[in-house]
């Protein structure tokens, strides 16, 4: 259990999770979607579930929020254990859920979060400050008084956020909060996250995400899960080490034929990952050692395709991912278990 | 505790208030005309109009020709009342992507959902006083407003939204386990529909549905509706007991309901969560 602290410091875990694990069984298939999650989040930090598409992460936010419940093993939430003290855990979290368009389209966007507040038991002049204040931060002052029909997806991601803040939780879970955002609404929403917790230094966020760039700017620690396990957790800063060693090269070659599990099988190319941008192949290599490179160009030589870029560069957490998983996150999974 | 009920309270009624704002018909004209008042008058004509076909339209036949329309204007509470509760779980979760929110919202989901339903009061109450109009200016039967027994009347209906809230909360499970939000609540009200004594007597039943319906509070509650409005000239379901025994009875059964749908939705609530329904999109 490398970069957590013993959960004997004055304060308790904020969230603390134990052999944690959900099999989710239909009449065709039964699907590990988590399995043994082991996690222990601080108060007051803001730690970050990273993973692929059907890494579980979502299935995470759901047992930990009391929405679902585990098949194995327990959870604790601000102390709380999520299966037995469900009720008196809902009045101390809450969640925000991205990409999903959620609300009552026919209410205005302060009347929605208005009878919201009364649902947690705010008092009804207090909430009306607070979702005024809230407003105002992420930038939707101006559409207050609209009906939520009328607003942009963006803009009714931010209202979700603003609901999920206002009731002050002690622990709050964003599920992929800036997922389809344009790059200054998912600032503005990064940045209130941040400004939240700095309020009341106990705060604690539990944040998903796709985005490693987010990941590594925005979250204190970040666990990265894979196919329903944790696979690694620390700071961005101690999990971008683990590739330090490495020597990352960045190529780019004229389209041709596939070279992705050429490239890999290569010896001393630790991992590949490519994605396609405007026409042209991008590789991102991690390799054991300079001298690994003259093969992997014969290699790309060899298949006919040529070179019109190649730099060297520092690692990023997105290259830790690669090492640790095997591809990147918007590959998809070739090996056919899982999602 | 005391603190906590306020909030309760106060929690309740913004669920009555968000019912009434998105789903009230009587907010939406069209639909308020077309379901809360074309509709039970329709419904209440048609049986109207075959009930005196059949009978040549003799006096003898008028005491159960007062109990179809009333049975059937009251019908509009649990029409509206589970259809209500209904949609609060489908299109919440359908269509506004609300429900997992509400659901884990403190005040407690079936508090919230009775608040939704409560917002249909209103409409439901409209509708039955449209029906029982009808019922007086089209088919001549003898309401007359000033000798209906409202405490009686209003007591009644009371108990039985309480049951019927019950009951919903009863089959929440199969609301949740449900994958799109049409028809639910009119099929659960149709099934009532025929346990509750609204347009035959709860004995013509066969032997075991009688005995289940003789439990179902709905049947004392529309047996004193009939009373409060039209004492002595409606046909009675319990000739053999007095109003006071009819109350008791509807007491009883509905705490007998509250008790089951206490029960049942701890039982549900817990299915639910295991497996996942409270935020199932249509494509699982
Ligand atoms: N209700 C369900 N029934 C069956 N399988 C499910 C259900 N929900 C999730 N799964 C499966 O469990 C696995 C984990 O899903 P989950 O939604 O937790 O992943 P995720 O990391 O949030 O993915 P994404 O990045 O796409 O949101 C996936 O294989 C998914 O198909
Ligand atoms: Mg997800």
């Amino acid at each position: 259990m490398a970069g957590t602290s013993p959960s004997s410091t004055s304060s308790r875990p904020a969230v603390e999770t134990r052999q944690l694990g959900r099999v989710y069984k239909s009449r065709k298939d039964v699907v590990v979607a988590l399995q043994g999650i082991d996690l222990s989040v601080k108060q007051g930090e803001l730690f970050g579930v990273l993973g692929p598409n059907g890494a579980g992460k979502t299935t995470l936010i759901k047992i930990l929020v009391t929405l679902l419940l585990p098949t194995s093993g327990q959870a604790w939430v601000d102390g709380l254990d999520v299966v037995k003290d469900y009720r008196a855990l809902r009045h101390r979290i809450s969640m925000v859920s991205g990409g999903e368009n959620a609300g009552y389209g026919l209410l205005r966007v302060r009347e929605q979060l208005w009878l919201f507040s009364q649902l947690y038991g705010m008092s009804s002049a207090a909430a009306r400050r607070r979702i005024d204040e809230l407003l105002e931060r992420l930038g939707l002052a101006e559409v207050g008084n609209r009906t939520i029909a009328g607003l942009s997806s963006g803009m009714r991601q931010k209202m979700s956020l603003v609901r999920g803040l206002m009731t002050d939780p002690r622990v709050i879970f964003l599920d992929e909060p800036t997922v389809a955002l344009d790059v200054g609404a998912a600032r503005d929403v990064r940045n209130e996250v941040r400004r939240w917790m700095g309020e009341d230094p106990t705060r604690t966020v539990i944040l998903t995400t796709h985005y490693m760039q987010e990941a590594d700017e925005l979250c204190d620690r970040v666990a990265i899960v894979n196919r329903g396990e944790v696979i690694a957790h620390g700071t961005p800063q101690a999990l971008k080490q683990q590739v330090d060693e490495d020597v990352i090269v960045d190529l780019q070659l004229e389209p041709g034929r596939p070279l992705l599990d050429a490239l890999r099988a290569i010896e001393g190319v630790g991992a590949a990952s490519a994605r396609e941008e405007d026409g042209i192949d991008r590789f991102s290599l991690l390799l054991a050692d300079d001298a690994v490179l003259p093969r992997v160009l014969t290699t790309v030589e060899g298949s006919g395709r040529r070179v019109t870029g190649l730099v060297r560069r520092q690692p990023t957490l997105e290259d830790a991912f690669v090492k640790l998983v095997g591809r990147s996150l918007h590959e998809e999974d070739s090996s056919g278990d899982g999602a | 505790m005391g603190l906590a009920i306020v909030r309760g309270w106060q929690g309740y009624w913004v669920a009555v208030r968000l019912g009434w704002a998105i789903s009230s018909n009587w907010t939406r004209p069209f639909l308020f005309i077309v379901y809360s008042i074309l509709r039970p008058i329709s419904m209440a004509l048609i049986l109207a109009v075959m009930y005196t076909v059949i009978t040549h339209n003799s006096a003898a036949a008028r005491p159960y020709l007062a109990f179809l329309i009333i049975g059937t204007a009251f019908w509009s509470f649990i029409q509206e009342g589970v259809s209500e509760f209904a949609t609060g779980i489908l299109e919440d979760r359908g269509r506004y992507h609300m429900l997992k929110y509400t659901y884990l919202a403190p005040l407690g989901f079936p508090v919230f959902l009775v608040g939704r339903a409560s917002s249909k009061l209103a409409s439901a109450s409209a509708s039955v006083v449209i029906v029982l109009l009808v019922g007086t200016f089209a088919l001549g039967l003898p309401i007359n407003p000033l000798t209906i027994d409202y405490p009686l009347l209003v007591l009644a209906c009371l108990l039985a939204f309480v049951a019927i809230m019950a009951f919903s909360i009863t089959l929440s499970m199969v609301l949740l386990a449900g994958r799109d939000s049409h028809g639910y609540g009119e099929i659960m009200a149709q099934f009532l529909y025929l346990f509750s004594g609204a347009i035959f007597p709860i004995s013509l039943l066969p032997g075991p549905l009688a005995w289940l319906a003789s439990l179902s509070p709905l049947g004392y509650w529309l047996e004193l509706c009939r009373r409060a409005i039209l004492h002595g000239r409606v046909y009675e379901m319990f000739p053999q007991l007095s109003d006071g025994e009819v109350l008791a009875r509807l007491v009883a059964a509905v705490a007998g309901t509250v008790v089951l749908g206490y029960f049942t939705y701890l039982l549900s609530d817990r299915m639910a969560r295991r497996r996942g329904y409270i935020d199932m999109e249509s494509s699982w």
